[in-house]
C-alpha cells in the first residue's frame, strides 16, 4: 500500500523507554515500531501517562532511549551526541509546545528569530524570514510585542512562526491546544495544517484529543506505552489525495491573513468559559483538566 | 550562534536583572581597586627607598676602601685592617667580568685662601676617562675635564660655603664663588712640613675650574673632583715644597689609593662582581648592601598588602559565581528552550562565561579609574599616616609618592578582572550546560 516514492522521514524500530524510579522501573514506552511518511500529518493520540509525549521527546532526541533504534532523516538519533543533535535540530526539527515556552524576555519577532540566531544567519536575513513568518500566522502588526502582552492564541502563533521559520521537515507538536479555548484551537491547527501542507513538512502531534486526530492523516493510538492500533485517514502516497490536498493548502492561504481580525487579545485572554464548554464536550475531559493545571 | 549574537545576548542578559549586575559589579569594584592600590602603594614604597638609597650614590658602584671595617658575627664593628691598594689591583679588578670602568681615588684635604678668608675642602682624584660610567651629574658653569685638557677641577655646590674669616674670633661661616671672588687653593698645611726656603704650594682658580649641578648627593655637592693624572701632576710640584724628609714620604702616599672605585654595567651583577672582588682578597661595600634588606622589606610589604588585596578579590569571585548561579537558576528554562531549538552546548558555555568575564571587564575598568583617585588622594591627604609608618625605616622625602601606579598595572588589572570573572564563571556555565531540556522545560517562568 505504501508507495515507495514517498520518503519515510522517521523510522521507529522497538522502542523501550525505561524509567528508574528507586528501585521500581516504570516502562514508559514499550517496544514501539512505526513509521512516518514525509508530508504526513501523524497524530499520536492516547491518554495521559499513555506515553505519548515521551515517545515525542524520544523522537526528537531529548529524552534518551534504552533500547531499540529511532531513525530520522537517516540518522540514528539515540547515537547522536550533543553537538550533532543541535545541529540536526537547526536543520531538521521545529517544535510547537503546550505552553508555548516563548523567551518572555523578546519580542515576538525576536522569539521568531531565535532559532536562525543559533543557525547562524545573517541579523537582516532572519528579521526578514521572521517578519515573513510572523505575517504569515496573522501577527504582522504584533512583532514588537513581548509573550506577556499577548493572548494564548497569538503566543501559539508565535510558537508555530517560530517553529516554521527555518523551514524544518518535521515539526514536533506537543498538545500545542492543550491551553486554547475551542476556537482558537481550530484557528492554530488550521495554522499548522496549512503551513505545513505549503511546504510539504511532516508533523508529528501529541494530543489526548479525539477531535484534533481529525486533522491527522495518520492517527497512531498509543495506550500504556504501546501501539494500541494505526488508522490511515489519508493515504498521502496516492496521487489523488495528495493533489487534493495541495489544493487544500492553497485555498487555506488566504484565509490566514483574516486570522489577524479575529486575534482579539481581550477576548481570548479571558476565554476560560468557551475552554470549559469545550472541556465538557471531549471524552477525556477528566485528563483535560489535569493537563490545565499544570499549566 | 554568532559572536556579534552571542555578546548582543549577553548584555542583555545582564541589563535584564540591572540591580543585581550592578551589585554584583561594585564587589568586583571594591576587588579592583583593593589590588591596584595595594600594589601601587608596594611599588611607591619601593621606589621612595630607591630614590633615597640612590641619593647616597649609584647603584652600580662598588668601592674597595683602603680601610677595612672588620665586624664581628652581629654586624658591630670590631677593629680594621689595612688593604693594600695598588695600580696592579686596579688591573686585576679590570679583567672581572661585568666591570664597565674601574679608578683609583685618591683623597686629599686642600686648603682655600681668598683674601682673609680660609676654607678646608676634600678632594677626590679619579681617572677623569671614568666620570661618564660613574654617572657624574651635569654641570652648572665649565667643562669637565678630558685625558686630554685635565686641568680642570669640578666643585660641589657647597663646595665653597665654608670659608670663615681667619682674623675673626668667632667661628662663622661665610659663601664664596670663585667667579667673583679670588680664590687660590694648596695642600692641607698639617701633614708634612713645608721647606722654609720654598715657596708654599698654590694654584689659583681662575678659568680652570667647572661646577656640578645642585644634585641632593652629598658626594658631589660638598666635594671637589680632579682628574688624578692631573693631581699627580699638582702632588709632585707641592713634595718639590717639602722638607727632603716629608717629601719622600708624600710622594710615597701617593702609591697606595684610598679608594678603588668600580661600576658595573648593570645592577644585577652587583654582588657576583663584590663576590669575585672578595675572591681576591678585598673587602668591598655598594649601596646595594644596603639596598637588599630595604627590598626584602619593601617585597614583605608588598607581599601582604597583596594579600589584603587578593582577600577582597577572591570575595567579589564568589560573588560573581553567586550570582551566575542564581541566573542560572532563573534561566532554567530559557536553557531548555534554546537547547531544543538547537543552540550547542558551547554556546551556551560561552554566553554563561561572557556574561561573568563582562562583570569582570566592566568592575575592572570602574575599579581602575577609581583607583587613580584613590592613588591620587593617598599621595595628596596620606602624608602623615606614611611618614608615621616608615620613619621607622627611613625618612620620607616631600616629594615622596606613596601611591605610584605604573603603565602597566591597569592592563594586568584590567585582564586579571577579566579572567577572575571567566573563572568563576566557568563552573556556572559548566552547570548550566548539564540542565537537561526537558526538566527545564517543565519549570515555569
Amino acid at each position: 500500500m505504501v508507495n515507495k516514492e514517498v520518503e519515510k522521514v522517521i523510522v521507529v524500530r522497538n522502542a523501550k523507554k525505561v524509567y528508574r524510579m528507586g528501585t521500581e522501573q516504570i516502562v514508559a514506552v514499550n517496544d514501539v515500531s512505526f513509521e512516518i511518511l514525509k508530508g504526513e500529518f501523524c497524530c499520536l493520540l492516547g491518554t495521559s501517562g499513555s506515553g505519548k509525549s515521551t515517545l515525542l521527546n524520544l523522537m526528537a532526541g531529548i529524552e534518551k532511549l534504552t533500547s531499540g533504534q529511532i531513525i530520522i532523516k537517516g540518522k540514528n538519533i539515540p547515537k547522536m551526541n550533543e553537538t550533532n543533535l543541535a545541529k540536526f535540530r537547526q536543520r531538521y526539527l521545529g517544535f510547537v509546545f503546550q505552553s508555548y515556552n516563548l523567551m518572555n524576555s523578546m519580542t515576538a519577532l525576536e522569539n521568531v528569530e531565535f532559532p536562525l540566531v543559533f543557525k547562524r544567519v545573517r541579523t537582516k536575513k532572519r528579521k526578514k524570514l521572521a517578519q515573513d513568518m510572523l505575517v504569515q500566522v496573522g501577527l504582522g502588526n504584533r512583532m514588537g510585542h513581548k509573550p506577556k502582552e499577548m493572548s494564548g492564541g497569538q503566543q501559539q502563533r508565535v510558537g508555530i512562526a517560530r517553529a516554521f521559520v527555518a523551514k524544518p521537515e518535521i515539526v514536533f507538536a506537543d498538545e500545542p491546544t492543550g491551553n486554547l479555548d475551542t476556537k482558537t484551537t481550530m484557528e492554530v491547527m488550521n495554522l499548522i495544517q496549512a503551513i505545513a501542507r505549503e511546504n510539504n513538512q511532516t508533523i508529528v502531534m501529541v494530543t489526548h484529543d479525539p477531535r484534533l486526530a481529525s486533522y491527522a492523516d495518520r492517527i497512531i493510538h498509543v495506550l500504556d506505552g504501546e501501539i494500541e492500533k494505526v488508522e490511515v485517514l489519508h493515504d498521502i502516497t496516492d496521487p489523488e489525495v495528495y493533489q487534493r490536498r495541495v489544493e487544500e493548502a492553497r485555498a487555506a492561504a488566504p484565509k490566514l491573513s483574516e486570522l489577524e481580525s479575529s486575534a482579539d487579545p481581550k477576548k481570548k485572554k479571558h476565554g476560560h468559559k468557551g475552554k470549559k464548554k469545550a472541556v465538557q464536550e471531549m471524552k477525556a475531559g477528566s485528563e483535560q483538566s489535569s493537563d490545565q493545571k499544570t499549566q | 550562534m554568532r559572536i556579534s549574537d552571542l555578546i548582543k545576548m549577553g548584555l542583555r542578559n545582564l541589563s535584564r536583572r540591572k540591580a543585581r549586575t550592578a551589585l554584583t559589579i561594585i564587589g568586583m569594584v571594591i576587588g579592583t581597586i583593593s589590588i591596584v592600590v595595594m600594589i601601587s602603594i608596594g611599588i611607591g614604597m619601593n621606589q621612595t627607598f630607591k630614590s633615597q638609597v640612590m641619593e647616597l650614590g649609584s647603584l652600580t658602584t662598588i668601592t674597595v676602601n683602603r680601610y677595612a671595617d672588620i665586624m664581628d658575627e652581629d654586624g658591630n664593628y670590631v677593629d680594621f685592617r689595612e688593604q693594600k691598594m695598588d695600580a696592579s689591583l686596579v688591573e686585576q679588578i679590570s679583567q672581572i667580568e661585568h666591570v664597565r670602568a674601574v679608578t683609583p681615588v685618591i683623597y686629599k684635604s686642600m686648603r682655600m685662601y681668598s683674601g682673609k678668608y680660609e676654607g678646608y675642602l676634600s678632594v677626590y682624584a679619579m681617572d677623569c676617562s671614568t666620570w661618564e660610567d660613574f654617572d657624574f651629574p651635569g654641570l652648572s658653569s665649565g667643562t669637565y675635564p678630558t685625558p686630554e685638557n685635565n686641568k680642570i677641577i669640578v666643585f660641589g655646590e657647597y663646595a665653597f660655603d665654608n670659608f670663615w674669616k681667619t682674623t675673626g674670633r668667632n667661628y662663622e661661616s661665610t659663601s664664596l664663588d670663585p667667579a667673583v671672588d679670588k680664590i687660590t687653593m694648596g695642600f692641607s698645611p698639617w701633614e708634612y712640613t713645608v721647606s722654609e726656603r720654598k715657596k708654599e704650594f698654590r694654584i689659583k682658580l681662575d678659568n680652570n675650574y667647572a661646577r656640578f649641578e645642585y644634585t641632593e648627593n652629598y658626594e658631589y655637592d660638598y666635594y671637589a673632583y680632579m682628574d688624578i693624572e692631573y693631581f699627580e701632576e699638582l702632588w709632585g710640584k707641592y713634595c718639590d715644597t717639602l722638607t727632603p724628609a716629608d717629601r719622600k714620604k708624600a710622594m710615597k702616599s701617593l702609591e697606595t689609593y684610598e679608594s678603588i672605585k668600580i661600576n658595573v654595567d648593570n645592577i644585577k651583577n652587583v654582588s657576583e662582581v663584590q663576590d669575585a672582588i672578595k675572591a681576591l682578597g678585598y673587602q668591598t661595600s655598594s649601596l646595594m648592601m644596603y639596598m637588599e634588606p630595604m627590598q626584602e622589606t619593601s617585597n614583605m610589604l608588598q607581599m601582604v598588602l597583596g594579600a589584603i588585596g587578593g582577600v577582597a578579590m577572591l570575595v567579589s569571585a564568589i560573588n560573581i559565581a553567586n550570582t551566575m548561579i542564581m541566573s542560572i537558576y532563573e534561566r532554567t528554562k530559557e536553557i531548555g528552550i534554546m537547547k531544543v531549538l538547537g543552540c550547542l552546548i558551547k554556546d551556551i558555555k560561552k554566553l554563561f562565561l561572557f556574561e561573568a568575564g563582562m562583570i569582570g571587564l566592566m568592575g575592572g575598568i570602574i575599579g581602575i579609574v577609581l583607583s587613580y583617585i584613590a592613588s591620587w588622594a593617598i599621595n595628596k591627604f596620606g602624608q602623615p599616616l606614611f611618614e608615621s609608618l616608615m620613619s621607622g625605616m627611613m625618612g620620607t622625602g616631600e616629594e615622596s609618592k606613596f601611591s605610584q601606579i605604573p603603565f602597566w598595572l591597569p592592563f594586568l588589572a584590567a585582564g586579571f578582572s577579566i579572567l577572575v570573572g571567566v573563572i568563576s564563571g566557568y563552573f556556572p556555565a559548566k552547570r548550566a550546560t548539564k540542565i537537561s531540556a526537558i526538566e527545564a522545560m517543565k519549570t515555569e517562568g
